[in-house]
């Protein structure tokens, strides 16, 4: 039959474009053994002091993403409760402000909360201090991870939390909360009792798409960063370094990783509401104390849960981007505090070092790389969501879609590089090409995720089969009815992915040869001390996924 | 010749058998309902008809064609769904002309096909319309011609009237069957109102746990049920329990608790045997005094109520079991209330007898 | 002591006035139904009361006290809602015990007040069953049960009955009466089943498009309802247009042309007037029973069980619906006959011609 040819063609297409470079990196590290021993382990002059720095970056890796994961939870939630919940004006505004961090480049993110919080540009100057607010390798209390290093992931990671909460929030009937109010229970008592056992699968799914996305983040993380070393950007030092074997056995490590977090939430998600239900039993006097707890905070106190996430979102998100764009304007002919026009935006730009030309180049790499992997993308995550939905292995290979959407891209990237590269099937050689097929990887992922949201909200499977009994075939069904339904979900897909696109800095680093992107441009500008082309640039890139973010806007509303 | 033909037919989802061994024959131009509680497996059989579901066991025919394997769109049956299933991005002429569109019928036929089925169905001036902006009734009437234009033959019907207001339905009930009569259409028509099977039906088909319990005329139906589930579920009745005590030739007594005798004119069951008595409501009278060659038992009116055009009284016998009367407005000479001592009357030809089911007698007649 | 009383209830939705100055008070243990077409504003209506949404205009009291700005939690009601809404990830035991335990009840009372709660309204299923597990009309108990636990006087059903197939539907609205009035409690039951409505409560409220258009003791509204509407709505009726020829002592006299006449025992119209005839199919009978006859020809017969409705095509083109009991052991016409139907003049209602037009007045959308 025709259509079983299609869902081979599909799947064939999936594994080369999608699944092989994901896992090709593990099968190269068992490949490849005595050379990752040799370097690892047993190296002549170092002995294994490799090992010990990726033991090191790791440690440090874990405490970062669980303490980012934590705050993001215990803000999150209740934000994600407000967001699904309430109605109120500007929600839609807020809404987009969280979702910000998914879509603008990290990298020039990550420079813009550089530029606020330690330097004289930012919040430091304009509390009337003469440096910046605070040093860049100051120390948060208690979690003992770099101040600002906590702050981008905590914004990169907060929409990833948010957002799945909402959703899910959003999936669960209202009633139940109504209900529980009429048998008394305070608005808290409800939260805790009957919302929150039922969100928890989205809360847990929640928190692990923030832990592997801080754990992978490196665009931004390299600009921050300072003297720490994350694991991920481990992998991009030492691939630039050519430690090929080191590199891949820290990325096979996280890739491995990964699953080990996805698999068991999977499995804890698709057991049967019940399996959520935690009972434990709390002595009677201290139920009661907790319930006047709760009364007061529910009567008195509610707008904390309001208002502490708007600050959050407000100093992590909103700051860092006003104020780049008011750096911009000041540095925009010569440094404002020195006053040379060495360190003016216009002759950066324009001047010997003539960055603009390269801006330039980067963009015509960026659009070129995000449209194309975007479209194949779509053409590939299409047939397969319908796959997903349909047969019985669907599930199976949604859990596997999850990995390349959380594992760091910069280990994606080395895989890809040992895989279609010199070294591996010798195919395609670093450049551009490359950097559309690692980007193809992820962004399959992102397009399926928003086609599936929308498929299953529609109710497609009557619709077709309505079709069907009025004489469509299978396809004819597809094409009139399934498809315009599934319309948004597409366009949406698109233009996440899109963005993702234009703003990822790991993978391309590694893949890029000699074809610079943006984000990538912005990176270099910070190491070469051009602080004010940087900030050009980063503004320019964010702007493009404002405009981006807004025709998504326009088109979800119609 | 048959129109449907079912061959029994099976069908196991998981550990569930939806349907056992269903055969079952409908004539072209039959208006059919099957009736059933829920999970009966009726909407698992309209949609093994349409080519939804394939059955584990058992063939099918479709104008003497087997069709088992064959698509959806080869079947000539269309499969209407309780919502309607409009496509929401089409208006109510994109919709109606689905059918012809996708048969690819000239532009001509496809236009004169479409205006005719919405003037049939009196929706020519809201062609343009989406169907969020129609009132449930409307919708229906939109699925309803959407399907006839699609030049069915068969139209299948899950609940029809399942998701429009109560009154609504009475009326929506004719209407809907004058048009499958005046089409020349076949109807299967599935529901678990027996009021709007009677009303609608030229045959019945009770379900019940995946199995036919009965298949026949609906006054048939009414007036011959073959088992306690069918007597309960179409119309309701009251039912009595007790042991055959004496068998003679124009009838049996029956004794129930209490030590109360019932007399019957059915000779079916022998002396000594444990029985079922089933009255109607309909069929049970009150008054002030015995009625001669009725059954006349003594009891205390407990509630009155008020059901659509009648009047229920809820009647506690001597021995403590309730009994229903229901009488038409209009027609009751006689109204009592809460706290009356009335005489409860019921002719022995009006007793149904059943032997006492081995599941107990109320599995048998409970509803929830 | 849970009186409700509800002054000029408004609330709009944009264009939509959803409830427009509803007025209405609900006596102590008065079962009390509201029932109206889809979208008339009885779903507002439960929720304004039970605080779930709050009205734009008006008060609520509730047992005298003014309830506006008390939070659900604190108005002391009980709501039982059409999907059942059984929380799923607690068990029938946990469902039922919810409301003492964020009461903060003790465990000893509240194991007491199940029990006994589990009893009175026959939750059959298994205390440790989830809500999946059990059978609709089981659900539908359980969430009653759950309602009354923490012993709230006031019972709010929103469509209690309409998710259930209809056979249990009519075995659950008998229980339901039976614990309201055996409880003493107040109810306010939202239907569009008007047959529910009629068969359960003490008084019927009935709602067109957002307003309280009549209300009364059920078999008052069946037998003289005030409004053409409402004769429609709670029952099945016939309709006949014409005009007042005469008004005597005996009632009035009204012309249905093609020399048809029809006497009402009602002398509210005036002379000349024209007007809407209504009586109901069951009034009617076959054969000259009394002055009202009009002659006509069977078209066709619907059987429904014990029932069976016949269609009479009057001279002037009209059908007339006859309804009787097939327990009366009397010949039916057939089709086609040249038949006599008549109507007491008690049970002829009349109305003056609607502006609107007939057909849009008796419009159930
Ligand atoms: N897709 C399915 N998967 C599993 N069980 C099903 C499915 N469809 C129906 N069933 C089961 O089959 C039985 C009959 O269902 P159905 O045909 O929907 O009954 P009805 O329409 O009479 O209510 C039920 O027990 C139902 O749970
Ligand atoms: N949240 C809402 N937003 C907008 N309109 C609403 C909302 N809730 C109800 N309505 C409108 O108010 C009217 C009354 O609705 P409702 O009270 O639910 O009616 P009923 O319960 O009688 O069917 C309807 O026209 C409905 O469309
Ligand atoms: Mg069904
Ligand atoms: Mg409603």
């Amino acid at each position: 039959m025709s259509s079983r040819l299609v869902v081979s063609c599909t799947l064939v297409t999936f594994i080369i474009f999608v699944m092989l470079p994901t896992f090709y990196l593990i099968s190269y590290v068992f490949l490849r053994w005595d050379e990752v021993w040799y370097e690892v382990f047993a190296n002549p002059i170092i002995g294994d002091e490799n090992w010990r720095q990726i033991i090191k970056a790791l440690i440090f890796s874990f405490r970062l993403s669980l303490s980012t994961v934590a705050f993001d939870l215990i803000f999150g939630v209740p934000l994600a409760y407000v967001l699904a919940r309430k109605r109120f004006p500007g929600k839609g505004l807020l809404e987009d402000l969280v979702t910000l961090p998914l879509v603008i480049p990290t990298s020039g993110f990550g420079f813009a909360t550089l530029v606020t919080w330690t330097t004289v540009a930012g919040l430091g100057g304009l509390l009337g201090m003469r440096s910046g607010l605070i040093s860049l390798n100051a120390v948060a209390p208690f979690i003992n991870v770099p101040f600002i290093l906590f702050i981008v992931h905590v914004a990169l990671t907060f929409p990833y939390v948010v957002r799945t909460v909402e959703t899910k929030i959003q999936s669960i009937d209202m009633t139940y909360e109504i209900a529980s109010r009429t048998l008394g229970a305070y608005s808290l008592t409800t939260f805790r009792n009957i919302l929150f056992p039922l969100a928890l699968p989205g809360i847990f799914s929640g928190a692990v798409l923030a832990f592997a996305r801080s754990l992978g983040e490196t665009g931004a993380t390299m600009i921050v960063s300072g003297v720490s070393t994350t694991a991920s950007i481990a992998i991009v030092r030492w691939a630039s370094e050519f430690k090929i074997p080191t590199a891949a056995f820290m990325g096979s490590l996280l890739v491995f990783i990964a699953w080990v977090i996805i698999l068991p939430a999977e499995i804890y998600v698709s057991r049967g509401r019940r399996a959520h239900s935690l009972s434990f039993s709390v002595p009677m006097n201290l139920t009661r104390r907790i319930i006047r707890f709760e009364r007061f905070l529910s009567r008195k106190l509610f707008f904390i849960k309001d208002i502490v996430p708007l600050v959050i979102v407000a100093v992590a998100v909103v700051i860092p981007i006003a104020v780049v764009l008011n750096s911009v304007i000041l540095y925009w002919s010569a440094d404002p505090y020195t006053g040379k026009i060495e360190g003016g935006v216009v002759h950066q730009l324009f001047g010997p070092s003539n960055y603009f030309s390269h801006l330039l180049k980067a963009t015509l790499t960026s659009i070129i790389v995000a449209l194309v992997s975007t479209y194949i993308a779509t053409c590939i995550a299409i047939p397969i969501s319908f796959i997903i939905e349909r047969r019985w292995y669907g599930r199976i290979i949604r859990t596997m879609l999850k990995v390349p959407l959380i594992i760091p891209t910069s280990s994606l990237g080395l895989s890809v590089l040992l895989l279609w590269g010199s070294s591996g099937l010798n195919l395609v050689s670093s450049g551009i090409w490359m950097i559309i097929l690692t980007h193809i990887v992820f962004s399959v992922p992102v397009v399926v995720e928003s086609i599936i949201a929308s498929y299953e909200g529609s109710g497609i499977q009557m619709y077709e089969e309505s079709a069907r009994t009025l004489g469509a075939t299978a396809y004819n069904a597809i094409e009139a009815v399934s498809l315009p339904l599934i319309k948004g979900g597409v366009f949406t897909g698109f233009i996440l992915s899109f963005t993702r696109s234009l703003g990822e800095t790991g993978a391309t680093f590694i893949v890029m040869g000699r074809d610079l992107t943006i984000p990538v441009l912005v990176v270099n500008m910070v190491e070469a001390l051009a602080i004010p082309a940087a900030l050009f640039t980063s503004t320019y890139l964010i702007a493009l996924s404002l405009v981006m973010l807004a025709i998504v806007r326009v088109f979800t509303q119609r | 010749m048959s129109i449907v033909k079912l061959v029994n037919v099976t069908k196991r989802f998981g550990g569930i058998t939806a349907l056992r061994g269903i055969s079952l024959s409908i004539e072209d131009g039959e208006y059919v309902c099957i009736l059933g509680p829920t999970g009966a497996g009726k909407t698992t059989l309209l949609r093994i008809i349409a080519g939804l579901v394939e059955p584990d066991e058992g063939e099918i025919y479709i104008e003497g064609r087997r069709v088992n394997g064959v698509p959806p769109e080869r079947r000539n049956a269309v499969y209407m769904f309780q919502n309607f299933a409009l496509f929401p991005h089409m208006t109510v002429w994109e919709n109606v002309s689905f059918g012809p569109m996708v048969k690819e019928w000239s532009s001509e036929k496809i236009e004169n096909v479409t205006s005719e089925t919405l003037e049939m169905v009196r929706l020519g001036e809201r062609r343009d319309a989406y169907p969020s902006e129609l009132s449930g009734g409307m919708q229906q009437r939109v699925a309803l011609a959407r399907g006839i234009a699609a030049g069915a033959r068969i139209l299948l019907l899950d609940e029809p009237f399942g998701a429009l207001d109560a009154r609504l339905r009475v009326n929506l009930r004719t209407q809907l069957r004058s048009l499958v009569k005046d089409q020349g259409l076949t109807a299967i028509h599935v529901t678990h109102d027996q009021e709007e099977a009677l009303m609608v039906a030229d045959r019945i088909v009770i379900l019940r746990e995946g199995r036919i319990e009965q298949t026949g005329l609906p006054q048939d139906i009414y007036n011959h049920p073959k088992s306690i589930f069918v007597m309960s579920f179409v119309g309701g009745a009251n039912f009595l329990d007790g042991v055959v005590s004496r068998v003679t030739g124009s009838g049996s007594t029956i004794e129930i608790r209490g030590g109360l005798r019932i007399r019957v004119s059915d000779t079916s069951n022998g002396a000594g045997e444990r029985v079922v008595v089933g009255v109607r409501r309909e069929d049970v009278s009150l008054g002030k005094s015995r009625k001669r060659g009725f059954n006349n038992l003594v009891g205390e009116v407990l509630d009155v109520m008020f059901v659509g055009g009648s009047i229920e009284y809820v009647v506690r016998l001597e021995n403590d079991m309730t009994m229903l009367s229901r009488i038409l407005l209009g027609e009751g000479s006689m109204a009592f209330k809460e706290g009356d001592m009335v005489i409860v009357s019921f002719h022995p030809s009006e007793c149904h007898v059943f032997q006492y089911p081995e599941r107990g007698l109320l599995k048998e007649i409970e509803a929830i | 002591m849970p009186e409700v009383k509800l002054v000029n209830v408004t609330k709009r939705y944009g264009r939509i006035i959803a409830n427009d100055h509803i007025n209405l008070t609900i006596k102590d243990k008065e079962y009390i139904s509201v029932i109206g077409p889809s979208g008339c504003g009885k779903t507002t209506l439960i929720k304004c009361i039970a605080g779930i949404i709050e009205p734009d205009e008006g008060e609520i009291y509730i047992g005298g006290r003014l309830v506006n700005n008390v939070p659900i939690e604190d108005r002391g009601i009980g709501y039982v809602f059409q999907n059942i809404a059984l929380f799923p990830h607690m068990t029938v035991w946990g469902n039922i015990t919810y409301g003492p335990r964020v009461r903060g009840f003790p465990p000893e009372e509240t194991e007491a007040i199940a029990r006994e709660m589990i009893e009175m309204i026959k939750v059959t299923a298994r205390v440790d069953a989830y809500p999946d597990e059990l059978s609709g009309g089981t659900q539908q108990k359980t969430a009653v049960a759950r309602a009354l636990m923490t012993r709230s006087r006031l019972l709010l059903l929103d469509e209690p009955l309409g998710a259930l197939d209809l056979k249990v539907r009519a075995a659950l609205r008998y229980e339901l009466r039976r614990i309201v009035k055996d409880l003493g409690l107040t109810a306010l039951h939202v239907t569009h089943d008007q047959e529910e409505a009629m068969s359960i409560s003490d008084r019927v409220v009935v709602m067109r498009r957002g307003r309280i258009i009549e209300s009364g003791r059920p078999i008052e509204l069946y037998m003289r309802p005030k409004k053409l509407f409402t004769a429609n709505f709670v029952g099945e009726a016939n309709f006949l247009v014409g005009e007042v020829k005469l008004i005597t002592g005996e009632g009035s006299i009204i012309d249905l042309g093609d020399g048809m006449k029809i006497l009402s025992r009602d002398r509210s119209r005036e002379m000349g007037e024209r007007v809407v005839v209504a009586f109901r199919p069951e009034f009617a009978s076959l054969g000259r029973t009394c002055e009202n006859a009009l002659a006509g020809k069977m078209t066709s017969i619907i059987y429904s069980g014990d029932l069976v409705r016949l269609h009479v095509e009057l001279p002037n083109g009209d059908v007339i619906v006859v309804k009787r009991s097939l327990r009366l052991y009397e010949p039916i016409p057939r089709a086609g006959d040249e038949v006599t139907v008549s109507v007491p003049p008690e049970n002829i209602l009349v109305y003056p011609y609607p502006e609107r037009g007939l057909h849009r007045e008796l419009s159930l959308e």
